[in-house]
């Protein structure tokens, strides 16, 4: 008999004028001088800028920004953007964006609300024994999850290492999804992205700590996400479409963060350390080949996907024995479908930024990740090797 | 009316055990580090002086090991006074029981949150692999295929050096009797 624990206190609040509920949520916390952490992107969108409006307009004025968010944060950003928020007697945090100003906030949160002025010493699972600040979440990619993760790395750039914090106290009190912010959002970072999310359900859909919670968001995850991203695609103003992406990221957050993902992460992880690539694409390289190399682990849940994949009627269609095989196909023929529609790389030489001799090193830093511990299968060095090997062309 | 009660017998046995075991498992992380090439290249990443342990939640039976400079791991026993690089917490005796009676694979247990890792997640990886790895030489080929994921086909080390665990394992695995026929 198996056992499980599934845990998301995060209050989605979502759709149509999402943004609007925004000073409501505050007053609920009681905050009153809320600190914007962002980045520059955000703000040369113009989603900041819709933000502080629909605040202002709800008779909240906004005026503490932090929009300086590197997109690899670190120790002595957190630093700043705490003594700001210290300075300023900021009562409330809003995180504006994808996984870097959301992973930040995070951090700042800790800091502003546990003291001190070195996040380094919260390091590591369990530190936490109390909640946090009141915290809030605008995404701004349809992807990263992080909304609903109890997770933050920030980079230790003077000890050259990658500080992981994870606390449910880090989740935030509600995460907001409005269409408005992920509209303009371009076309590669849409698809990358996507990818993303799909490996969140797929993974969290077929590896070690998959349950009965987390299987039925990420399957309600993969429908949205297989019955929207080429559309959207095709046509990127569509706002209800975009909204469903963005539901089906966090589904998928919420999916990975009970259930943990597997190989496609430890390998993404490790390639885009190596070589500078976007997480999402380094999943969309992958996710076919863990796939194929899990499959006899992983058939019978696997099969289950071609469902949510493809449709009922691809998937009455296809014999029973032949559906896990089909599932990795429907994946292999979105991934060509988003190379058409906007180049998104489909293999490693595809990139034109990885070499061939980068490979071993990939491949002994993919079985160092801790994402490999909840692969369905054990991976070893050699079969690492060989994944990247297929995955090259 | 406040009145003592007593520890049950199973109860008891399952402690017994866990604690055996964790030495058991200790000694012989020592002795295969000193041999194995593979223990000793998942090791090597390891920082001089690091060190590791597994603990049962709240201050229950422990084991904590020592990276040394040559290269091999040293056995410390049941409790060090200071804070360990990276620990593996069990969250109740009877987790701890659950995966040193090879009744639940190392992974699962992590993917079950009945254990806690406080460190780093890299390290702690190796030290499954690392724990995988003393599984199969300590125990016979049936019991093993259930505790770690796969078993590997190329195990070549000297069978005397782990007499002395399976000794010892025998020993234990009384305890495990012990506490399922109660
Ligand atoms: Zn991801």
């Amino acid at each position: 008999m198996s056992y499980y624990e599934f845990f998301c206190p995060v209050k989605v609040i979502a759709g149509q004028a999402a943004l609007e509920h925004l000073p409501y949520e505050f007053s609920s916390r009681a905050v009153k001088r809320p600190m914007v952490v962002t980045d520059k992107g955000v703000r040369n969108a113009g989603l900041l800028d819709k933000v502080l409006a629909a605040c202002e307009e709800g008779g909240m004025d906004i005026t503490v920004v932090y929009d300086d968010v590197p997109a690899d944060s670190s120790k002595q950003t957190v630093t700043a953007i705490a003594k700001e928020y210290r300075k300023q007697k900021c009562d409330g945090i809003l995180a504006i964006g994808g996984g870097s100003p959301i992973d930040t906030a995070k951090a700042v949160n800790i800091l502003v609300s546990e003291g001190g002025d070195d996040i380094a010493q919260y390091a590591g699972s369990g530190v936490l024994k109390r909640p946090l600040k009141p915290f809030f979440v605008i995404p701004t990619t349809a992807g990263t999850g992080s909304e609903v993760t109890n997770v933050a790395v920030i980079a230790d750039t003077e000890k050259e290492v990658k500080l992981p914090f994870a606390s449910g106290f880090m989740l935030p009190d509600a995460a907001v999804l409005d269409p408005r912010m992920t509209l303009t959002l371009p076309p590669q970072i849409t698809a990358a992205t996507g990818m993303d999310a799909m490996t969140h359900s797929v993974e969290a859909f077929t590896c070690l700590a998959k349950n009965p919670l987390s299987d039925a968001y990420a399957a309600a995850a993969i429908r949205k996400i297989s019955n929207n991203l080429l559309k959207v695609m095709e046509k990127p103003d569509d706002a209800e479409r975009r909204l469903e992406l963005a539901q089906a990221s966090t589904m998928a957050g919420i999916a990975f963060s009970n259930s943990m993902v597997g190989l496609v992460h430890a390998l993404g992880h490790s390639l885009g350390a190596a070589c500078h690539l976007p997480h999402g694409l380094c999943m969309s390289l992958f996710l076919p080949y863990v796939l194929e190399y899990n499959l006899e682990e992983i058939r019978e849940p696997l099969s289950e996907l071609l469902l949510h994949l493809a449709g009922p009627e691809i998937y009455a269609m296809t014999p029973k024995s032949q559906r896990a095989e089909e599932s990795i196909a429907t994946i292999r023929k979105l991934r060509d479908d988003l190379h058409r529609h906007c180049g998104l790389p489909r293999t490693l030489q595809e990139t034109g930024k990885v070499e061939k001799s980068q490979l071993d090193r990939i491949a002994q830093m993919t079985i160092d990740d801790g994402s490999i511990m909840f692969n369905p299968k054990e991976a070893s060095l050699e079969d690492a090797r060989a994944v990247l090997e297929k995955a090259w062309a | 009316m406040i009145r003592e009660r007593l520890r049950p017998l199973a109860s008891q046995a399952k402690r017994t055990y866990v604690q055996l075991m964790l030495d058991v498992v200790g000694r012989s992380l020592e002795a295969i580090s000193q041999v194995d090439d593979e223990v000793r290249g998942e090791v090597a990443v390891l920082p001089d002086g690091f060190l590791f342990s597994m603990q049962v939640m709240p201050k229950g039976p422990a084991l904590f090991i020592r990276k040394q400079r040559d290269g091999s791991l040293q056995y410390l026993g049941g409790s060090v006074a200071q804070r360990p690089d990276l620990s593996i917490q069990f969250k109740h005796l009877h987790h701890a029981f659950l995966v040193l009676s090879f009744q639940e694979k190392t992974a699962q247990s992590f993917a079950n949150d009945r254990m806690l890792v406080d460190g780093d997640l890299g390290y702690a990886v190796r030290m499954t692999r690392v724990l995988n790895r003393l599984e199969t030489f300590i125990l016979p080929r049936l019991v093993a295929s259930r505790a770690v994921k796969e078993y590997p086909d190329n195990l070549g080390l000297p069978e005397k050096v782990f007499s002395a665990a399976r000794i010892y394992l025998k020993v234990a695995m009384n305890f495990v009797d012990t506490v399922r026929s109660s």
